[in-house]
């Protein structure tokens, strides 16, 4: 491993913070109606057309997509290092699918009729993702319970409950589509789907609090988990509580990805691709690693879905179809070079 | 060669399954019945696999011979007597069988074509009528009254359904469209297309569909493109309990002419957006939601319609 120079750190994330100014301006530009921004900006007292797209409808909703792909990559490359499995993210080891299932349990339990619009509004933001951080987690440790074989973790049993729980979990919100009322039902396929589109300043703001707090403290064990995911024993000997670290970044990313599905719904992909980009151009330095997947998932997920709002302009397609446009063949070129590696006996990179 | 014999075997397949797909297209087409055979059975005990076939088979006088209905099928009233045979879009082919129907009516939009196969394999009777267009609807009407045997009363029903779609377009007259969303589900949001019937309502309504450019038939939309199309009227067939809340959704938006002017409504769907003898009724309703002022003038009977502002 390279050491990692304090220039090579400033650079390299200097560089991807100017990538994600600019994809953030972009996707902000961009979009099926084009804008004149001075119009928009002098509307901003005023009120007018170009104003409403450009800050309640788009704004809010690049604002969201940056901190929904950055906790989607940076929870994801926690994950893929902590079970030294590449083929490890929220989405494919069932985090997001309990998530999904706690944030709609949380829907239906929370008592909507009983409140006015805006403690609606504010119970949302704040129940919602905690009911989907508590799904996040209970399928995060029944997937790593049924996982461990002999007290180690065995990452084929893994992959495999995470892919069994998912089909689960879809077929409790299939059926739960199935018996609710037909007009509530649909809104259940967002979920499923996974969006991005909110008005909302309040629920983006709550997010990148969220998302913050939860990458921050990711963020922190990078030089422990640059040790653990070369292997369990060494990095044991190397002086760290191996299972304490384990721990606490299980239940930080599950948080991470709780408040995002609460939000966004489930949007594949993005968690798998980003990391293993990064690690293919930087190396396998989490330090250097966290902020670069952070920045990039950002990028990534703005773009994917300012293809999404335009490509079929007027209608719009659902951004979880871009990224697995993207993704679904990325998954099997990863499951290709690894076939060729012989996964069980060498801890992946 | 037994790559060619399979080969043969296989186009000697595919060739009986197309001649029998065919066959039973042009049987299960709702094609109109020839009179020997209409004449020689009049169905007794029929089974609606759609809730707007149960509401024309109401309106057709025909009833009291409906055997079994969907879980969907909540008008008229009495409906809600007859026994289920499983839900609109997932009916149960055991349940079909088990009311002993000598008639199986259902919609190519929403009854499975592979469980009408299925159905007629088993030796019942389907009919399914096709309903995606205002004109659609009102040739499924006589279909289905030829083939319960009930073609006075249809003649009837389709001069009462002719008679209001009339009505309101004397209402209407000339007046200038106003845009129109029709939202039929959030997050995301889905508005109803040019494609659907309900599209063809808003524009004898009087509207003009914002989301009738896209080439779906129930389109997603973006806030954007809603703010860049202007919709003036804003109709809510979501959900109608939540009224208050999702009038409150578009406050925020506050250049939509449809909130500088407070057209926001929401319109109970599930009752009436169905593609049934009521359309009449439904164009009403949207017509007085989008044309208000034509029909405050209704009292006062003039005639060639009104003028919007």
């Amino acid at each position: 491993m390279k050491v990692l120079s304090r220039r090579r750190m400033v650079l390299v994330n200097g560089l991807l913070l100017l990538l994600l100014f600019i994809s953030f301006v972009g996707s902000t530009l961009l979009g099926p109606v084009s804008i004149n921004l001075s119009e928009a900006i002098r509307g901003l007292f005023s009120g007018g057309p170009h104003t409403d797209i450009l800050f309640r409808a788009r704004l809010p909703r690049v604002l969201l997509g940056l901190a929904v792909g950055g906790g989607l990559a940076s929870a994801s490359l926690v994950l893929q290092a902590l079970l030294r499995n590449p083929l490890a993210c929220a989405h494919i080891l069932g985090v997001s699918g309990g998530a999904s299932l706690g944030g709609i349990l949380g829907l239906i339990v929370f008592p909507h009729l009983f409140l006015s619009t805006n403690q609606q509004l504010i119970g949302e933001i704040s129940w919602v993702p905690l009911a989907s951080f508590i799904g996040a987690l209970c399928s995060m440790s029944l997937i790593y319970r049924l996982s461990l074989v002999h007290g180690r973790l065995h990452p084929y049993h893994l992959l495999l409950c995470g892919v069994i729980f998912n089909a689960f979990v879809s077929a409790i919100i299939m059926f739960l589509n199935s018996v609710l009322d037909f007009y509530q039902a649909q809104n259940l396929l967002f979920w499923l789907m996974g969006s991005l589109s909110t008005r909302s300043y309040l629920t983006v703001t709550f997010i990148w609090g969220y998302v913050l707090v939860g990458c921050l403290w990711l963020w922190r064990h990078g030089l422990s988990l640059n040790l653990i995911s070369l292997g369990e024993e060494g990095a044991m000997q190397l002086g760290i509580d191996v299972d304490r670290t384990q721990k606490q970044l299980f239940v930080a990313s599950s948080f991470v990805v709780g408040a995002i599905v609460s939000v966004s719904g489930m949007i594949g992909f993005v968690g798998l691709m980003v990391p293993h980009v990064m690690r293919l151009l930087l190396g396998n330095d989490h330090r250097l690693l966290f902020p670069a997947s952070f920045l990039a998932g950002g990028i990534f997920l703005s773009w994917a879905d300012t293809l999404a709002r335009t490509l079929y302009a007027p209608a719009e397609l659902p951004v979880g179809v871009i990224t697995a446009f993207l993704g679904g063949p990325f998954f099997f070129f990863l499951l290709y070079r690894e076939s060729r590696k012989n996964i069980l006996h060498e801890p992946s990179r | 060669m037994p790559l060619e014999m399979n080969r043969k075997l296989f186009l000697a397949r595919i060739l009986v399954i197309v001649l029998l797909q065919a066959f039973l297209a042009n049987h299960a087409s709702g094609a109109e019945p020839s009179p020997s055979s209409r004449s020689a059975k009049v169905p007794q005990r029929i089974v609606s696999l759609a809730p707007s076939m149960t509401e024309a088979l109401f309106a057709l006088g025909a009833g009291d011979r409906i055997v079994g209905v969907t879980t969907f099928c909540d008008y008229p009233p009495q409906a809600l007597q007859i026994p289920k045979i499983g839900s609109f879009v997932n009916p149960s082919i055991e349940a079909v069988l088990g009311r002993r129907p000598d008639l199986v009516v259902g919609v190519p939009e929403g009854t499975d074509h592979e469980k009408v196969k299925q159905m007629e394999t088993l030796g019942l009777r389907v009919s399914v009528f096709p309903v995606s267009s205002v004109g659609a609807i009102f040739n499924s009407v006589r279909l289905l009254a030829q083939t319960v045997g009930r073609d006075e009363a249809g003649a009837k029903l389709l001069r009462r359904m002719q008679s209001e779609m009339d009505s309101v377009r004397r209402h209407l007259g000339g007046s200038r469209r106003r845009r129109v969303l029709l939202v039929v589900g959030y997050r995301p949001l889905v508005a109803a297309g040019s494609k659907t019937f309900i599209g063809e309502l808003l524009s004898l309504a009087g509207g003009e569909n914002i989301a009738g450019a896209a080439q779906q038939s129930w389109p997603i939309l973006s806030a954007e493109t809603i703010v860049a199309r202007a919709p003036e009227v804003i109709i809510e067939a979501g959900m109608g309990s939540e009224r208050e809340a999702q009038r409150l959704r578009w406050q925020d938006l506050s250049s939509l002419p449809a909130v500088k002017e407070g057209r926001i409504y929401s319109y109970p769907s599930d009752k009436i957006l169905r593609p049934g003898p009521r359309i009449g009724e439904a164009l009403e309703e949207l017509a007085r939601l989008i044309h208000p002022e034509c029909f405050a003038r209704a009292s006062s009977k003039r005639e060639g319609g009104c003028e919007g502002p």
